[in-house]
């Protein structure tokens, strides 16, 4: 039985004035799969996600959740089914993005009461999650109290609260110091055991290796390489690939 | 005339001070958004023609405009906005200092990353909840100190009102101080403003501490 895809992209084209950014881009993700995207700075990887996210307009190709098209041969859906749309995924961001005057709880828990969920229901849920993310007891503390691991944390809480049926990471570790970056590492993990689909793009190598099902390598707006992290990392293909991850070896 | 009589006939005229100030932040902090977003419009036309009146009103002199509302309807049309003085007084204080506010509120909404705006998009918030409940608190408490600022000034500007010869505190002791060629009522009018840009700093400060409470 095919496996059934979650997400899927098709030839997707984005150009920011006279600079291509994103060229023929086609994946898919399979539900309860992690898929991480590597490669360069400047290769695409985050406008990528921002054009699965709608945060970026594509000017081509097509978007596709659970079959259902939001982004077809260049033509967005309106904009009522793209909100529905968006209750699909969730994204984390880099710089975590928390709302500052918000404590840890109504970060995690306002979007799903805006969204006309049960107060109570929500509030459960939301201890339950930062219980996850090892925050017990944060729940009344402020985003600056945190440190960026834990900030981070709670981004993916918060993410996590609207359930999401994929979740997009942007380079979630980049802003954070090694031991931070660990023990978000550890959660984005544990999430993987569950069969959380998730699509991570990183530049932490031996975390792409150990925890996705497929890597997939980009480098000028283009995917050069993709396939089981091992095959990748062990036996890369093509010469592009190669150049890239000789800078790791180190 | 004693010094006491002074101050007793200035007193007088604090309750058209107050006025002028209250009503002049309660049209002007509100009108100011309104003026903000219209200069931050995506239609060039509306945020063209905004910067043109901010740059009239910061550009011209409070007191050429507190002339021109209060009299201009008069050389025009042979009328006045209205008997009482104090509605054309606080309809040039606003307009003027809701350009003031709106060039600071622009300024705040404009620190606030992109990627907040981001962050709600994806979480499902509407353009008016992103704004109602993410941004403007933000923003509030960027702008508190020029706010506070223009506030301070409000406060000594309402003495401009002598201009169009509206009775608040300080036209009634220019008066005291032309009849009976004293120095005096100016210096009560000084002490009169300090007191109350005092009470002015006490309450802005406890804003400011209540939305201390995050970094």
């Amino acid at each position: 039985m095919a496996e059934e895809s979650i997400l899927s992209i098709r030839s997707l084209q984005k150009s920011f004035d006279s600079l291509t950014v994103l060229q023929d881009i086609s994946l898919s993700v399979e539900r309860g799969n992690v898929i991480s995207v590597i490669g360069p700075s400047g290769s695409g990887k985050s406008t990528l996600l921002r054009c699965a996210t709608f945060l970026e307009t594509a000017d081509g190709g097509d978007i596709l959740y659970d079959g259902q098209y939001a982004l077809r041969d260049g033509v967005y859906a309106p904009k009522a089914e793209l909100s529905r749309f968006r209750t699909r995924f969730g994204l984390v961001f880099q710089n975590f993005q928390l709302f500052p005057h918000y404590s840890v709880m109504k970060n995690v828990t306002e979007a799903p009461v805006l969204h006309g969920e049960d107060r109570e229901e929500v509030r459960e849920r939301g201890l339950e999650l930062l219980k996850k993310m090892g925050l017990e007891g944060k729940e009344n503390a402020y985003p600056y109290q945190l440190s960026g691991g834990q900030q981070q944390r709670v981004a993916i809480a918060r993410a996590l609260a609207m359930r999401p049926e994929i979740l997009f990471f942007d380079e979630p570790t980049s802003a954070l110091d090694p031991e931070l970056t660990g023990e978000v590492l550890k959660v984005i993990r544990q999430l993987a055991e569950e069969k959380m689909t998730m699509v991570v793009v990183t530049h932490e190598m031996p975390f792409a290796r150990a925890v996705s099902n497929r890597v997939i390598f980009m480098a000028g707006g283009v995917i050069v390489e993709q396939g089981d992290p091992l095959q990748v990392f062990d036996d890369p293909q093509e010469e592009r690939t190669r150049q890239f991850l000789r800078v790791f070896e180190r | 005339m004693s010094l006491l009589t002074m101050i007793v006939k200035m007193s007088e005229g604090l309750g058209k001070t107050c006025a002028i100030f209250f009503l002049t932040l309660l049209f002007a902090l509100p009108l100011g958004m309104i003026v903000a977003l219209l200069r931050m419009s995506k239609i060039k036309v509306v945020s063209a023609v905004t910067r043109f009146f901010i740059t009239i009103l910061r550009g011209t002199p409070l007191m050429l405009q507190l002339l021109a509302v209060t009299y201009g309807p008069y050389y025009l049309f042979g009328t006045t906005v209205a008997r009482n003085k104090l509605v054309p007084v606080v309809i040039a204080f606003a307009i003027n200092y809701a350009a003031y506010f709106a060039e600071i509120y622009r300024g705040g909404i404009e620190s606030i990353s992109v990627g907040q705006y981001e962050a709600a998009e994806v979480l499902g918030y509407t353009k008016l909840q992103t704004f109602l409940r993410i941004i403007l608190p933000q923003v509030v408490k960027r702008i508190m100190p020029s706010v506070t600022n223009e506030v301070v000034t409000l406060v000594k500007d309402t003495s401009m009102a002598f201009t169009v010869s509206y009775q608040e505190m300080f036209t009634i002791g220019k008066q005291i101080a032309n009849s009976q060629t004293s120095f005096m009522p100016f210096v009560v009018a000084g002490v009169f403003y300090y007191v109350f840009n005092a009470v002015v700093d006490y309450v802005m400060g406890r804003i400011e501490k209540r939305l201390d409470y995050y970094r």
